[in-house]
C-alpha cells in the first residue's frame, strides 16, 4: 500500500496531466465552456422545484438551496463512477501498449470532478452570500466532509473501473445503482421525513451522513428547522464505511490490474 | 503487489558490478482465449454457463539476458510471442510463471503517439504524451522546441492532431518518445516512420542512443534494419527461443525460415488453383469424351496427389526423366547445358494425331515456357493399342538457378481435351553461377562510359 502511493506519488505529473486533459476534453468545443457543468445541477434544481415546490408543495423553504446543497456532492460520487466505469476500456491504447500505474486513469476522472465539485461550490457561495445565508458559519467543517467523501468516491471508482474491465454489463448495472443510492440519499428529501423504521438503513449510507453535514453547513443556517449534526457514532460509522470501500476499491483494483492489458 | 514484485523485479542501479539490463529467466505467458466474448456479470454469478476457454501459451520458457549497451534484435514470424516479450519488459503484463528482472529506468516505444487525443492540439499533447512515458513536466519545458524541431510540425503545432495525417501523427509521437532519454528503449515495429528523410533521421536517433551505450531491444520485420543496428539477434517461434547469436547468422536462419515457408504457402496456393482449373478441364473433357472412363487416371496417385492428374487415360504417361548430351540420365544441369526432358506413353486405345507437350513452372507456379507437338508442327498420325512412344524435347538450359517443375501431357488432336496430362511430375534443377535475378536470362552485355562533356 505505502509503495504504491509513492509510486504513485512519483506519477504525480502523469495524474495531474490527465486530470488537466479530462477537463480541457470536456469543455473543449463548446462556447460556454464550463458553464455548461454548472447549467445541469442548475437545470436539475428548477425541475426538482418545480416539481417539490409547485406540484407536491412539499413545504420546503428555498427548495432551491435545500437541493442543490446536497445534489453538488452526490453529482460528485456519481459523475465519477458513471465517467470512471467504462474509463480503463476507454484508455485500452495506453494500458495496452505503457506502463504506469493504472489508477491514475480512475483517479484522474476522480480529480477532474472533484476540480468541477469545487468550482460549483464557489459558484454556490456566491448564490448564498446574495440570499443571506450565513454559510460561512461552520465552512470550517466542509473540507473534511469534502476529504472523508473524497476517499469514498475514489474507492468506489477504482472498484467500479476495474470490475467492469472482466464484466462488461457492469456499466448498465451501475447507472441503476447510482439512482437507487440517489433516492436512498436524502437529497431531495429532508432525512426527518424518513419513517423511524427506516432511518437505520438510510443512515448505513455513508453518503445520508455526508449529506446531513452539508446540508447543516449551507441550509440550516437560516432555516433552523430540522437542523442538527450526525451525533459522533453516526459520523464514525459513515467514516468506517468509507474506509471499508475505499481499501476494497483499492484493493480489488491492485488485485486486478496486471490482467487489465490481456482483457481489454 | 508481492505478488508482483516476484514476478517483475526493476533496480535500480546501485549496485554498479552488475551489467546485465534485462534479465528473462525461463519466462512464460499464458493466455486464455475465450470462446465467447467477454462473460457477463450475470453468467458469472449464476454459474449457469460456463464460459469455456483454450489456453494458449504464446511464450513458452524463454531465458536470455541483455547487457548494458547492447543492442538486441528480435526476429520471428507473426504470433511467435515478440511483442508479448516486449510488454513482458515493459511490465505491461506479468509472465505466467519465471521472472523478468530489468535494471535502470526502461521506456517502451509500443505504440506511438499513444494516448494522444484528437480534440487537443500538438502541444497539448506533447506534454500529456511525455508524462505517459514518464518525463517532468521541467524536463518537457526545455525540450519543447526540440520535439518539436525534430517532429517538423512547426506550422502545425497548435493544430488539434484529429486534423494531423497518420504521418504527421507518427512523427509528433516519435519525436515525443526519443526525448524521454531512458537507459533501456523498447522498440516495436516504430522505425518505420514517415518519408525517406524522416526515417534516416530516426536512424541517427538509434544509433546516437546506441554511442550512448543505452540497451535497446528492437522487435522489427525489417530484417535491414536488424542486421544494421543489432549486436545480437534472436530468433522466436511459437513461443519458442529458437535461436540466439550473431545478426548475420540469425537473419539468414530466419530469412531461410520464411522463405520456405512462402514456398509452402505459394505452393498451396497454386495447388488449390490448379484444383480449380483441373475440374473445369475434366468437366469440359467429359463433355466431349462422353461415354469413357474418363477419371480413371485422376484416381491414379503420384505421391499421394491425386489432383496432380486427369485425362481420359486412352494414353498414359508411364516415366520421365532428364538426359544429358549423351544420353545419361542426370538429376540437375548447369546453365547452358544441352539437355533432353524425356517421357514415354504408352496408348491403351486407338487415338488419332495426338498431341504431345511439356510445360514448364517455376516454385510459384509461374508458367516459364510450354510448347507441344502441334505448336512445332509435328505431325504424330494413328496410333493403335499397346503402342509405346518416346517423346523428347531437347534444348539448350537459359533459365536462372533454381527448381523448376516439368508438366508433361498427351493431348486430343482437338487441342482441348486430353488422355493424360500429369502435373509437376518432375523437377529440374539448375544450377546457375552467374548472379541474376527474375525469370528469363536475357544474357546481356554490359557496358560503361564515362560521358565526356565539352567546355
Amino acid at each position: 500500500m505505502f509503495s504504491g502511493i509513492k509510486t504513485l506519488f512519483s506519477y504525480r505529473e502523469l495524474l495531474f496531466s490527465l486530470t488537466k486533459k479530462e477537463l480541457k476534453v470536456k469543455y473543449r468545443g463548446s462556447a460556454l465552456g464550463f458553464f455548461w457543468s454548472l447549467l445541469n445541477p442548475i437545470l436539475t434544481m428548477l425541475v426538482y422545484s418545480f416539481v417539490f415546490s409547485i406540484v407536491l408543495r412539499a413545504g420546503i423553504k428555498e427548495f432551491a438551496i435545500f437541493l442543490i446543497c446536497v445534489l453538488l456532492p452526490f453529482n460528485f460520487l456519481s459523475n465519477s463512477v458513471n465517467y470512471g466505469t467504462s474509463s480503463i476500456i476507454a484508455n485500452s491504447n495506453l494500458v495496452n501498449k505503457i506502463y504506469f500505474p493504472r489508477e491514475i486513469i480512475p483517479l484522474s476522472i476522480v480529480l477532474a470532478n472533484l476540480f468541477n465539485f469545487l468550482l460549483e461550490l464557489s459558484a454556490l457561495f456566491i448564490v448564498l452570500g446574495i440570499m443571506g445565508y450565513r454559510f460561512y458559519l461552520y465552512l470550517y467543517l466542509l473540507p473534511v466532509v469534502i476529504f472523508i467523501q473524497f476517499f469514498l468516491v475514489v474507492g468506489m471508482t477504482l472498484l467500479v473501473s476495474a470490475l467492469n474491465v472482466f464484466f462488461r454489463d457492469l456499466q448498465h448495472l451501475i447507472t441503476i445503482v447510482m439512482m437507487v443510492w440517489f433516492f436512498g440519499t436524502p437529497i431531495i428529501y429532508p432525512l426527518s421525513m424518513v419513517p423511524e423504521r427506516f432511518q437505520f438503513i438510510i443512515k448505513i449510507n455513508p453518503m445520508t451522513i455526508f449529506a446531513t453535514y452539508y446540508r447543516n453547513i449551507f441550509y440550516y443556517v437560516k432555516y433552523p428547522e430540522g437542523a442538527g449534526f450526525p451525533s459522533a457514532l453516526e459520523t464514525l460509522t459513515a467514516l468506517g464505511i468509507t474506509l471499508l470501500i475505499f481499501f476494497v476499491g483499492y484493493f480489488v483494483f491492485k488485485r486486478l490490474e496486471f490482467r487489465f492489458a490481456e482483457e481489454i | 503487489m508481492n505478488s508482483t514484485g516476484r514476478k517483475y523485479r526493476e533496480e535500480r542501479i546501485k549496485n554498479s558490478g552488475n551489467d546485465i539490463a534485462v534479465a528473462i529467466k525461463s519466462v512464460s505467458k499464458k493466455y486464455r482465449i475465450h470462446h465467447e466474448k467477454i462473460p457477463s456479470l450475470k453468467q458469472t454469478i449464476i454459474k449457469l454457463k460456463r464460459t469455456t476457454y483454450e489456453e494458449f501459451l504464446a511464450l513458452d520458457n524463454v531465458s536470455f539476458s541483455v547487457k548494458h549497451g547492447e543492442t538486441y534484435g528480435i526476429v520471428g514470424p507473426n504470433g511467435s510471442g515478440k511483442s508479448t516479450l516486449l510488454k513482458l519488459m515493459a511490465k505491461i503484463i506479468l509472465p505466467t510463471s519465471g521472472e523478468v528482472i530489468i535494471n535502470g529506468p526502461l521506456s517502451a516505444l509500443l505504440e506511438l503517439g499513444a494516448g494522444f487525443h484528437p480534440d487537443l492540439t500538438g502541444r497539448e499533447n506533447i506534454y500529456i504524451n511525455a508524462a505517459i512515458l514518464g518525463m517532468k513536466k521541467k524536463d518537457v519545458d526545455g525540450k519543447l522546441n526540440d520535439i518539436i524541431e525534430f517532429s517538423e510540425l512547426e506550422r502545425f503545432i497548435d493544430t488539434p492532431v484529429k486534423n494531423y495525417s497518420s504521418g504527421m501523427y507518427m512523427r509528433l509521437g516519435f519525436s515525443v518518445a526519443i526525448n524521454v532519454n531512458p537507459d533501456i528503449l523498447l522498440v516495436d515495429e516504430v522505425l518505420a516512420v514517415g518519408d525517406q528523410a524522416f526515417q534516416s533521421k530516426c536512424y541517427k536517433v538509434i544509433y546516437d542512443f546506441m554511442k550512448m551505450g543505452k540497451t535497446i531491444i528492437i522487435v522489427s520485420h525489417d530484417l535491414e534494419t536488424i542486421s544494421d543496428l543489432c549486436s545480437r539477434v534472436i530468433f522466436l517461434k511459437d513461443g519458442k527461443l529458437i535461436d540466439m547469436g550473431k545478426p548475420l547468422d540469425i537473419v539468414a536462419k530466419y530469412r531461410a525460415y520464411i522463405e520456405e515457408l512462402e514456398k509452402k504457402r505459394i505452393i498451396e496456393q497454386q495447388r488449390a488453383e490448379r484444383k480449380k482449373i483441373f475440374k473445369t478441364v475434366i468437366e469440359g473433357n467429359r463433355k466431349v469424351v462422353d461415354g469413357e472412363e474418363i477419371s480413371r487416371l485422376s484416381n491414379l496417385s503420384i505421391d499421394g496427389e491425386t489432383i496432380n492428374r486427369f485425362g481420359s487415360g486412352d494414353a498414359e504417361i508411364s516415366s520421365i526423366g532428364l538426359l544429358d548430351k549423351s544420353g545419361r540420365e542426370i538429376s540437375y544441369c548447369n546453365y547452358g547445358d544441352e539437355v533432353k526432358v524425356v517421357y514415354k506413353v504408352l496408348f491403351k486405345e486407338k487415338v488419332k494425331g495426338p498431341i504431345f507437350g511439356i510445360r514448364i513452372t517455376d516454385y510459384r507456379g509461374n508458367i516459364i515456357y510450354g510448347t507441344n507437338s502441334r505448336l512445332k508442327n509435328i505431325r504424330t498420325g494413328l496410333f493403335k493399342k499397346g503402342d509405346e512412344v518416346t517423346v523428347a524435347f531437347s534444348f539448350k538450359i537459359t533459365l536462372i538457378g533454381g527448381e523448376y517443375s516439368v508438366s508433361p501431357a498427351v493431348g486430343y488432336n482437338d487441342n482441348k481435351t486430353y488422355c493424360d496430362w500429369v502435373n509437376d511430375m518432375f523437377t529440374i534443377n539448375v544450377i546457375h553461377r552467374n548472379v541474376a535475378e527474375g525469370l528469363a536470362d536475357l544474357n546481356p552485355t554490359v557496358s560503361v562510359e564515362k560521358s565526356v562533356f565539352k567546355k
